[in-house]
């Protein structure tokens, strides 16, 4: 540390931390701890505790039935954008030709075009040409917004790639596509996990393609979240938030574990 | 991919010559074609036809909808408001997040790097679960709205819910890892030597720090700042659960357009009068990036 944190300035950068880590944490704790109080309302802290509210959400059907909803749709994403995405990835990186940075800009501009106007655009050409039916309609929209992650997490490890490492399989008699399976994606295989698993989490928080885009007797888990949120406050409704808090931080500690392992 | 060339069946031959990857255009068209299909239907062609429907009036071409957006004050109201919170939000992460990203760029425990992933965990949750975590404390009964009364900055029958300090609360809190992430990218690039020779010629750590990092950040800090505030003023969810109707901005008035008012031409008009200012955000943030790969790559 270049600066001692004992002096007046480092003090006052270190408090100035201190508070950015409680209110970067803060809504999220709450959305856990609150759900346990046992009053029919949310109160932070929670009066004596309980986890009946934990238990409701658990059993009630509107609940899970959004969240196998959100489940299908972020799977269906996430295998269509990681494929399309590493397969544009590997064509920006191996070929030379005219037009690349153009066809880059294009594919990662989604990242930067508000989602509500995304879907303002989608509602008027979904109705327009009736294209797609129910869920497939908010899958293939997600796939536009989760498709750029896809790209950025992979163009940079695509381009490191050794091609004399091709070049050798190919020497001894792989095809392009052997050498394609067997030896690039091996190599590059962390980022296309990093970017499936963007993807998949991106598509399962969404909530405005799917506010417009899902079927409304299947809507996505945040969508039920939404709509209950401003109909008042049950506690269930903060208790499923809070178990989607908790399974994140799960999935969070395998990937990072899983990472470490393998690293 | 396999047309792109023939298989060497013959492994005798001058190894350099046959291995180079002869560049024949229609395997990287091939590539493409799948993400370049789904974009031209689903991004492309959706995007334009947004364009189209907000210039049709009835069954015309007419600028009528730009007409009722410019010659309203109460638009013109709802854009300075949107704009306004994309510049507190945008001042809020920038003062909490360059502490925290120098910090941790800086540090070297192994606590940096859990503190990181820390930094990144609310990104990973929903939007409308965090939103929805501020409102528990922004109404009436909630812990944060007391604090503000007892504090004395307002009077008791107060709440932040469906106000703009409340949502400029829960916003700048969704987007500071961002932020963060960014501001940290930066610091990490640049060499703590340099600041210790500063402090090794006199300069106090603050006026170091000053002179030397945050001149070396500022393409950086500029880009974290455009990338927050082009957030800001085109988010959503967070807007529209805490501030609802009674602090409209320019998402929650799109949104009002299309599912309440069934006006789409008029939601059209207002999503590409918002697009207009993220794109030139974009832009900006384009060159400002384009400006600092030149910097770094001089010796």
């Amino acid at each position: 540390m270049t600066i001692d944190l004992k002096s007046p300035f480092g003090a006052l950068l270190l408090a100035l931390t201190i508070i950015a880590f409680c209110y970067l944490l803060l809504p999220i704790l709450v959305i856990v701890v609150a759900p346990l109080g046992s009053t029919g309302y949310l109160s932070f802290p929670p009066q004596s505790l309980t986890l009946k509210w934990y238990q409701a959400a658990l059993n009630d059907t509107r609940y899970v039935g959004s969240f196998l909803t959100s489940l299908k749709v972020a799977t269906i994403t996430a295998i269509v954008s990681t494929v399309i995405g590493i397969l544009a990835a590997h064509g920006l990186t191996r070929y030379e030709f005219r037009g690349r940075k153009f066809i880059e800009a294009l594919f990662l501009s989604p990242l930067i075009l508000p989602t509500l106007v995304l879907a303002v655009g989608l509602s008027i050409f979904f109705s327009r040409t009736g294209l797609l039916t129910g869920t497939a309609r908010l899958a293939a929209s997600h796939v536009i917004v989760c498709t750029p992650y896809v790209i950025r997490v992979s163009l940079p490890v695509f381009q490191r790639f050794d091609r004399t490492l091709e070049e050798a399989a190919q020497n001894l008699g792989a095809t392009p596509l052997q050498s394609f399976l067997m030896v690039l994606l091996p190599v590059v295989r962390p980022a296309i996990i990093a970017g499936a698993v963007m993807a998949f989490i991106t598509s399962f928080d969404e909530v405005v393609l799917a506010l417009f885009l899902a079927e409304p007797s299947a809507p996505t888990l945040p969508v039920t979240i939404y709509s209950a949120v401003q109909l008042g406050f049950d506690p269930s409704v903060a208790a499923v938030s809070g178990l989607l808090v908790l399974l994140t931080m799960a999935l969070m500690v395998i990937y990072h574990i899983f990472g470490a392992v393998r690293d | 991919m396999t047309a792109a060339r023939p298989v060497l069946d013959a492994p005798g031959t001058d190894g350099a010559a046959a291995s180079s990857p002869r560049l024949i255009p229609y395997v990287p068209v091939l590539l493409f074609a799948p993400c370049f299909i789904i974009y031209a239907v689903l991004f492309i062609w959706p995007q334009l036809s947004l364009l189209a429907t907000s210039f049709v009036d009835g069954n015309q071409w007419s600028v009528a909808h730009y007409q009722r957006f410019l010659g309203d004050g109460y638009y013109w109201e709802l854009l300075g408001r949107t704009l306004f919170l994309g510049v507190i939000t945008t001042v809020i992460t920038l003062v909490l997040g360059l502490p925290v990203a120098y910090l941790l760029a800086r540090m070297q425990s192994r606590w940096a790097g859990f503190l990181l992933v820390i930094t990144t965990f609310p990104l990973l949750v929903s939007a409308v679960v965090r939103s929805f975590g501020w409102m528990v404390l922004f109404f009436r009964d909630g812990l944060v709205s007391k604090l503000v009364v007892a504090l004395g900055l307002a009077s008791p029958p107060f709440q932040l819910m469906y106000t703009m300090s409340g949502v400029v609360i829960a916003l700048a809190q969704v987007l500071l890892p961002l932020m963060v992430l960014t501001l940290y990218g930066v610091f990490r690039s640049i060499d703590r030597d340099l600041e210790l020779a500063a402090m090794s010629l006199g300069a106090r750590p603050s006026l170091a720090l000053w002179l030397v990092t945050l001149r070396l950040a500022r393409g950086g800090i500029l880009a974290g700042s455009l990338l927050v505030f082009s957030l800001a003023i085109s988010t959503f969810a967070t807007p529209s659960l805490v501030g609802g109707a009674r602090a409209h901005v320019m998402s929650t008035a799109i949104y009002e357009q299309t599912i309440e008012l069934l006006n789409w031409p008029f939601a059209a008009a207002l999503s590409s009068i918002l697009l207009v200012f993220v794109l030139v955000l974009a832009l900006v943030y384009g060159r400002v990036l384009e400006g600092r790969g030149q910097t770094e790559a001089r010796p």
